[in-house]
């Protein structure tokens, strides 16, 4: 019962958040410009044709009445057709999603367990060399502006060795009806760099993290308590320490995914990775409203469902979070 | 062969330039005369992002650019703007109202039927009376068409409504689209997986919206045989990673190439090529409103609208230095403007050309229209759209403070910039404008603003002379010719003796090319195509 009164304070709350989301990107967009211009060459086109466009759009009714037509057909499960592609706009969306999933997978999967490991070593071994160097390091990555790193990986990667493509997906594979690049040689070829520039500033944070939370862990009683046992460091780090600093790891991990899913413009733009992020941007700078709204409500969906998936771990981490629901 | 392999396994790449060499060698024994590279895929990076496939929706460069390689036309533009066969062989006015097309015989569309007056009668249809808006970027084009017959299969008879000299230029621009059994095809089905059927060099294979478009060689191409077997197109938007793909050997050809980039590609054996665009910048004044916002004295009173004087436009036009737009910003790769397509094109005066500096007597001419000590002024321009557009707003900012006009620049992104255009909220502004040919950009600029007839849509400054579109009427109502040329000229000339505007420059369309590509043939309007890169031939 205290279960199902959860997840429904959840659900509210998420359709709380979703209304207020739509009305913002709905009003932002509105107020950024007329999408009309975009959709008929400006050098060309004359008033009258930008009147009978402007009415095709529907962009000559008063804002809350746009705003009703619009919440009514995403109840009936429709986004509106794309301005600028002319095509559904969850079509688009679905249709970038496989390229967004790959990258935000393949770099968390590269920074989670990256990040966690140097922050344990760093941890264990405080004041060392390798700590500092590892310190040091994480300080540099995470205050690096994410295009330049991306820029220094294409020239480091591709331009001057040309051991790795400068950007593209390459080769991709059809698989449950999608286009994916790690299903193909080339592909995954083609995802090193991108899944790099995402991943680097992760292991950072992830290592920071883990590092003071493995600090503080060494100073408890039950840190002392198996060092007295005699275990094994390998064995104190992995099964003792490791769970009692996961809660904040996999809190960031859940946020951090969120962001990789919706915010990696910068790295998708200069990959010429066409993903959900730069979808997400291009279709700002197009006012391409459908396109945008339905960009913004999957990102809030995703954002809500890390969200309650990374509660649920920490139900399954935390004895204590288990026992009190 | 290293420069494309070099992604791939090691092992997998020396397999494949052995089996590359091998193929060479056999070739050579046989005595094949065909270019080996010519054999391979061409990969081009383009910056016009293609956004339908329906080739008669939206007038926009984005869709025509790719679209023009699948779809012809019934007549092209050569590079120099003149008119030449396409799928016309000929045409004519048998009389004032009446033009009649004869179309090429023995041409086939992708899907192996044969090309007929039918199928021109359907694109225009389909144009006037099917597509509703926003799908209607070419009706315009057509607006003077009263009828279309076809006394036979290769003859279209097009009566109009008065005289319509410049129809065949229209028809430079309309796709020709393949009759479907019954009805029209809508733009929904051209998105939505019916394969694109036109005539052109090269058929339609795939298409990724905002990533890549895959073509494969029609063998059946009436024309020149296009070379490359098969072209894939990478849409990539950011000039950088172009400049990165061009680099790397990712691609064989890149579009729109920034110009601080070529010096550093040369450096790396990319060729580049660039011709000036048939497009003009420049910058705009509000010449009609007595106040215009953003115009004040330089202790921000707000003071009458010193644009509607032409000594002060005059003035402004003499104190811009285009050399330093030219020189600084567009690192050569650009044109200085003082008319509206680069001089040499059909329609250009011989007697325009830019002037220097004169910055004395621009100062006395501000003086002597009531402004002896200058007056504020907010400059607001797009970024991001043209190349050069923010930093020019700086450098005219320089140039203007000489003469006492101190310039607050104002970027905004180009959508909001519209908007804001659109709704009167400039006094001055930079701007760019394109067409086919030059009356297309003095129609929508300078005539006076009139949406029956399809003129002014650029004209935000509400200029109007009436003796100016006078000979702007008579010069467009005269066949496509030299005298044709003359009049519009003459009319230019006239017009910017008044300066409503202040023409900045011709932007130069560059392209770069790795070794695969011997040359391409650049292209005023500046399309990217498979067809204007020739192969390297050994």
């Amino acid at each position: 019962m205290a279960l199902f009164s959860l997840a429904l304070g959840r659900l509210s709350q998420a359709l709380l958040l979703l209304a207020v989301m739509s009305v913002i990107g709905f009003a932002g967009i509105h107020a950024v410009g007329n999408p009309v211009f975009n959709v008929v060459n400006i050098e060309t086109a004359t008033a009258e044709d930008i009147r009978r466009a402007t009415v095709a759009l529907g962009l000559d009714q008063p804002l809350w009445r746009q705003y009703l037509v619009f919440i009514g057909n995403v109840i009936g499960g429709n986004f509106g057709t794309s301005y600028i592609y002319h095509l559904p706009a969850s079509e688009l969306l679905l249709s970038k999603l496989p390229a967004t999933l790959e990258l935000a997978c393949v770099a968390m999967l590269v920074a989670a367990p990256l990040g966690t490991g140097l922050g344990l070593v760093a941890g264990w071994r405080t004041g060392t060399l390798l700590d500092r160097i590892i310190l040091r390091t994480s300080v540099f990555a995470l205050s690096l502006p994410s295009f330049w790193l991306a820029m220094m990986l294409i020239l480091g990667g591709a331009v001057l060795t040309g051991w790795f493509p400068s950007g593209g997906r390459g080769t991709t594979a059809d698989l449950l009806g999608g286009q994916w690049s790690v299903a193909t040689a080339d592909g995954i070829w083609h995802l090193i760099l991108p899944a790099l520039a995402l991943a680097i500033p992760n292991i950072a944070l992830i290592a920071r993290l883990a590092r003071s939370g493995t600090i503080e862990a060494q100073g408890l009683e039950f840190s002392r308590f198996c060092r007295a046992k005699g275990l094994p460091a390998r064995r104190i780090l992995l099964r003792h320490t490791l769970p009692n600093i996961a809660v904040p790891i996999v809190t960031i991990i859940g946020l951090q995914f969120g962001g990789m899913l919706a915010f990696a413009v910068v790295v998708e733009s200069i990959f010429a990775w066409p993903g959900v992020g730069k979808l997400l941007i291009d279709s700002i700078q197009l006012l391409d409203r459908p396109v945008v709204m339905a960009t913004l409500t999957f990102i809030s969906v995703a954002f809500v469902a890390l969200n309650a998936l990374v509660d649920l771990f920490h139900a399954v981490l935390d004895p204590r979070v288990r026992l009190s629901t | 062969m290293t420069l494309t392999t070099r992604r791939r396994p090691l092992l997998l790449s020396m397999l494949l330039t052995l089996a590359a060499q091998a193929g060479a060698l056999s070739a050579l024994l046989v005595g094949m005369a065909g270019p080996a590279a010519a054999q391979e895929e061409l990969r081009i990076a383009t910056s016009y992002k293609l956004m339908t496939l329906d080739p008669q929706y939206a007038n926009l460069n984005e869709n025509n650019s790719l679209l023009s390689q699948i779809y012809e036309r019934l007549i092209y533009q050569d590079e120099h703007l003149a008119l030449t066969p396409g799928l016309a062989v000929s045409w004519r006015a048998p009389s004032d109202t009446q033009w009649e097309f004869k179309l090429r015989p023995g041409v086939r569309f992708h899907d192996g039927s044969p090309f007929t007056a039918d199928d021109v009668i359907y694109s225009i249809d389909r144009i006037r009376n099917f597509l509703k808006p926003p799908g209607e970027g070419f009706r315009e084009y057509l607006s003077g068409i009263k009828s279309v017959s076809a006394p036979d299969p290769l003859t279209v008879i097009i009566d109009t409504e008065g005289n319509v000299p410049d129809l065949p230029l229209s028809f430079s621009s309309i796709f020709v689209m393949h009759r479907p059994a019954q009805g029209f095809q809508s733009t929904e089905e051209l998105n939505g997986g019916a394969v694109p059927i036109g005539t052109g060099p090269y058929r339609f294979d795939s298409w990724s919206s905002g990533e890549t478009l895959k073509l494969i060689r029609n063998d059946g191409y009436w024309g020149r045989m296009p070379t490359w077997p098969a072209v894939l197109f990478r849409i990539i938007e950011s000039p950088a990673a172009r400049v990165a793909a061009l680099t790397t050997g990712d691609v064989d050809l890149a579009d729109s190439i920034p110009a601080r980039d070529v010096q550093s590609l040369k450096q790396r054996g990319v060729k580049v090529e660039s011709i000036g665009a048939a497009r003009v910048n420049f910058l705009q004044f509000d010449v009609a409103s007595d106040t215009a916002p953003g115009i004040t004295t330089k202790s921000g009173e707000v003071i009458g609208n010193p644009f509607k004087d032409p000594r002060v436009r005059r003035a402004l036009a003499m104190a811009t230095d285009r050399s330093v737009l030219v020189d600084k910003i567009l690192s050569g790769y650009g044109t200085p403007a003082a008319q509206f397509f680069p001089n040499g094109l059909p329609g250009t005066s011989r007697t325009l050309n830019p002037e220097t500096p004169d910055y004395e007597t621009a100062k006395a001419l501000v003086a002597s229209a009531g402004y002896p000590d200058g007056f504020r002024v907010v400059l607001a321009g797009p970024v991001g759209r043209y190349p050069g557009d923010g930093e020019s707003l700086q450098a005219v900012a320089q140039s203007w403070a000489r003469i006492g006009v101190s310039v607050e620049p104002v970027a905004a992104p180009f959508s909001v910039f519209n908007t804001k255009r659109a709704a009167g909220d400039y006094g001055i502004w930079y701007g760019g404008c394109s067409g086919e040919a030059v009356d297309v950009i003095l129609d929508a600029l300078l005539a006076s603003p009139d949406p029956k007839r399809g003129l002014g849509a650029l004209n935000f400054g509400h200029y109007r002379n009436a003796a100016f579109d006078t000979m702007l009427a008579k010069a467009e109502s005269l066949q496509d010719g030299l005298e044709r040329d003359a009049a519009l000229a003459t009319a230019t000339e006239f017009v910017m003796a008044d300066q409503p505007i202040i023409p900045l420059y011709h932007f130069h369309h560059i392209v770069g090319f790795g070794p695969k590509v011997g040359s391409y043939v650049m292209h005023p309007r500046g399309w990217t195509t498979a067809m204007q890169t020739i192969p390297v031939t050994e």
